[in-house]
């Protein structure tokens, strides 16, 4: 070989290898990334279901999503659980059955079309998501009186209506062009979904990743970031691998031994955000005369026997919340109880007291894979070190849901959830007769419950709410453990990452406001 | 041989019927994935709401009959997390899944033959000892385990090669070498095996008797020989590393048909996995139809023997 040829060829290798740990795609160019670009790596599967919002689930992680390409009537926003966005303003009649929202004027859908009151109502009728029966068996009629002005009719005053129609419980309230879904189909709304919010679509590869870029008329304000990418990453360690090397911006869910790396990491920040998803025993036996559950001094030990704070600190590093009630700190009508403090040396004159001395078998300590092990052992731990003598059972999430929904699971079962809503859906799902998870309750809990239910007259029903709280907390119906943090890595190009901006929304959001540091 | 050749494809046939029947059950035996669907807490009114939209609430029986009529047609039904029809789905990381196996074989057989060969060649001395160490460790490293220690090496460390993603050239390296490792170790073995059954038989002792070069001995009169069982392991690995690739493909977020079974195990979303399934089943079932009757036309003893 010539050495001007052999010159060549180790230049052409130099380059390659150059170019090599950027992991450039075949066809891209510096300058794309340099222009605005920000890349979220994402530990769950994107599904084009999160692209519309009538098919809301009832769960957090579309609006991951939803904040990006679509906007809602009023939803949650930095310092406003109940912020005006596509209405500028909305009242309530005094008898509680009508709502009319004003809509804000010459909002534009991403394809241009301007957004109407016929748009709104079509998407309230079109929503078939999580609590979409309940919804429209509460909503006598959508009316729209002008083009800016629709209004929604009860059949009866419902106080929770904006609790499911204004928070992420339901995504009736996010609107979609009406004209453009008729058009396309539903099918085709998928492929390519039309919104008001402030990321237009662009590209979506199923299980790879979501390409969006800037709406330049969104109404609030223009995205500072021209393209935001959503790349599902399954494994943490590989998430955490990307964001290292500065593949993507930010990386959610990064836990335990990694969280640490990244707060050891230059250059890199751990951001815990929260939503609402709190943990906590349940004694499905307490009502049972035969069962040590039965006595409140037990269920007492048991709470008194929980080091809280040490299982935050090994688990989350201390950023979780530590729990006092089964209900999230972040819900609507929480009650604040008085914290258990840990105190092992109590819990065992507690047990001793109630005939247990030397502690009882109390079978199984039911959860699912990932925190019923995570939390659920070092619960088991803590109680069995007073005398509580538990085996842990971990199950697949599934079939431990549906064991626990058909009243199955026996001894301490290790419950949580991050179900949207309020107190009141809290406590009617798990502390009221006929609750899918309610193994039991006292009366007085139930006649609070039906009490509060046609109260309109918020101060009233939040005095309800917080004596049934306090009542649970009495006869310790629960043991609340901790309100797990959803922990993050975020990368050193990010100036806004947006994330803990809107409370208990566990994503970066509102994504107008991600901004990229200055080079 | 065309009554040996339609036998063959009756048991082909039924293999895939059985094979439909037992997928079906056995993702329903493992739950209702409504469940994971919503968030823990929801109302019986969502869950019972997304069990009609799926068709779940039907009777087993119903539900198998829509879903056989449906395979029959070529429609493998819509997927219910990501609602979409599956086979576009499917057709969509299949690529992928391709390129990938392409590359973990081409690795596997370029490593695994030749030191197969040395290995055989030099039996019980050094080389011989070297592959045994490589064969071992390929067979029982966890793939995820040399996966995240390659990342950690190439990407992080050094920062040659990207963590994960596809796209380009240098995405596929590291996949595929965590991929391929185990398979080049399989195929080493076996053609260590192979060429060794072949050194000592004794057309081989007549061409070295002959005065043959040992160069010709091993690689026309040896090799080729011991080629047919490696080549038939490798073209049965090949359809598993394109269908089951599920730990590497979600270590390096590999898009390709491995992971997409996992992600339809993980959601219980039961058309995913009966698709994936009875997919690679296919491929499965098709690959031995033809070693088989790639046999008979080689071996008439075969056919007759059937």
């Amino acid at each position: 070989m010539r050495p001007g040829r052999a010159r060549s060829v180790v230049l052409a290798l130099g380059l390659a290898l150059a170019l090599l740990p950027a992991g450039l795609p075949i066809g891209a160019t510096a300058a794309e990334a340099a222009e605005g670009q920000a890349t979220w790596a994402v530990h769950i599967t994107l599904a084009p279901t999160w692209f519309d919002p009538a098919e809301t689930p009832g769960i957090i992680t579309p609006f991951m999503v939803l904040y990006a390409l679509h906007d809602a009537l009023v939803k949650p926003m930095p310092g406003k659980p109940m912020a005006p966005c596509l209405a500028e303003s909305w009242t309530a009649s005094k008898d509680g059955l009508v709502y009319e929202f004003v809509l804000r004027k010459n909002v534009r859908f991403h394809n241009g079309e301007v957004m109407t009151a016929e748009d709104v109502k079509f998407s309230f009728e079109r929503y078939r998501g999580a609590s979409a029966s309940l919804l429209k068996s509460k909503v006598a009629r959508v009316e729209v009186v002008d083009p800016l002005r629709v209004r929604f009719v009860l059949k009866q005053a419902w106080p929770d209506f904006l609790a499911f129609y204004a928070t992420p419980a339901t995504g009736a309230a996010w609107i979609v062009p009406k004209k453009y879904v008729e058009q396309v189909g539903e099918e085709g709304f998928k492929k390519a979904p039309v919104g008001a919010g402030p990321y237009k679509f662009v590209a979506f590869k199923p299980g790879v990743e979501l390409t969006l870029e800037a709406h330049e008329g969104y109404w609030r304000k223009p995205p500072a970031v021209k393209t935001l990418v959503f790349r599902t990453i399954p494994d943490e360690s590989t998430r955490l691998a990307a964001l290292t090397r500065g593949e993507v911006d930010l990386a959610y869910s990064i836990t335990g031994p990694l969280a640490e790396e990244v707060k050891r990491t230059p250059g890199l920040q751990l951001v815990p955000t929260y939503f609402l998803f709190t943990t906590w025993l349940v004694f499905p036996d307490q009502w049972d005369p035969k069962s040590p559950w039965h006595d409140r001094r037990v269920r007492l030990a048991a709470n008194l026997a929980i080091d809280r704070a040490g299982i935050n600190q090994a688990v989350y590093l201390g950023l979780s919340k530590l729990s006092h009630s089964f209900i999230p700190q972040g819900m609507e009508y929480y009650w604040s109880p008085p914290p258990y403090a840990y105190d092992p040396k109590r819990a065992r004159a507690l047990l001793a007291e109630a005939g247990y001395p030397n502690g009882f078998e109390s079978g199984d300590l039911s959860g699912d894979t990932i925190y019923g092990v995570a939390i659920g052992e070092p619960v088991a731990n803590y109680l069995q070190q007073v005398g509580i003598r538990l085996r842990l059972r971990p199950m697949e999430r599934a079939a431990f849901f549906k064991e626990y929904g058909e009243k199955k699971l026996r001894g301490v079962i290790f419950s949580g959830s991050g179900a949207p809503g309020n107190a009141p859906t809290r406590l009617e799902q798990y502390a009221v007769t006929g609750g899918r998870y309610t193994y039991g309750t006292y009366p007085d809990v139930d006649g609070l419950y039906g009490e509060q239910a046609n109260e309109m007259n918020p101060r009233v029903r939040q005095q309800i709410l917080h004596k049934m709280q306090q009542l649970i907390h009495e006869k310790v119906m629960f043991g609340p453990v901790i309100e797990p943090a959803f922990l993050n890595g975020v990368g050193p190009r990010l100036e806004v990452h947006g994330l803990g901006l809107i409370a208990n929304h566990a994503y970066s959001a509102p994504y107008e406001d991600l901004r990229l540091k200055r080079p | 041989m065309k009554r040996y050749i339609l036998k063959r494809v009756g048991y082909a046939l039924i293999s895939l019927v059985l094979l439909s029947v037992t997928i079906f059950l056995f993702v329903r035996v493992t739950g209702d994935p409504a469940v994971l669907l919503v968030e823990p807490g929801a109302s019986q009114a969502d869950i019972d709401a997304i069990r009609t939209q799926f068709g779940l609430d039907r009777p087993l029986w119903v539900q198998y009959g829509h879903f056989a009529v449906s395979l029959l047609r070529g429609d493998l039904g819509h997927s219910f997390y990501y609602r979409m029809p599956v086979l576009e789905l499917y057709l969509s990381r299949l690529p992928n899944s391709l390129l990938l196996a392409a590359a973990a074989m081409a690795f596997s057989l370029v490593i695994g033959i030749p030191t197969g060969i040395i290995a055989a060649v030099r039996v019980n001395r050094w080389w011989d000892s070297a592959g045994k160490v490589f064969a071992l460790l390929g067979l029982s490293l966890p793939s995820f385990w040399v996966g995240l220690l390659l990342i950690l090496f190439f990407s992080v460390y050094l920062g040659w090669l990207p963590s994960s993603g596809s796209g380009s050239a240098a995405h596929v390296v590291m996949p595929a070498f965590a991929l391929g490792w185990y398979f080049a170790a399989a195929h080493m073995r076996l053609t260590r095996s192979s060429m060794l059954d072949v050194l000592g038989s004794e057309y081989v002792k007549l061409a070295r008797l002959k005065g043959l070069p040992e160069a010709l001995v091993i690689g026309k009169h040896a090799f080729k020989n011991a080629l047919i069982p490696v080549l038939t392991l490798a073209g049965i690995n090949l359809v598993i590393m394109v269908n089951v690739a599920v730990v590497v493909e979600t270590v390096f977020a590999w898009p390709g048909v491995g992971r997409l079974l996992a992600e339809g195990i993980a959601f219980r979303d039961f058309p995913v996995v009966q698709a994936t399934v009875i997919l690679g089943g296919f491929m499965i079932v098709i690959v031995n139809l033809l070693v088989d009757v790639l046999y008979a036309v080689i071996d008439p003893r075969i056919r007759l023997e059937r």
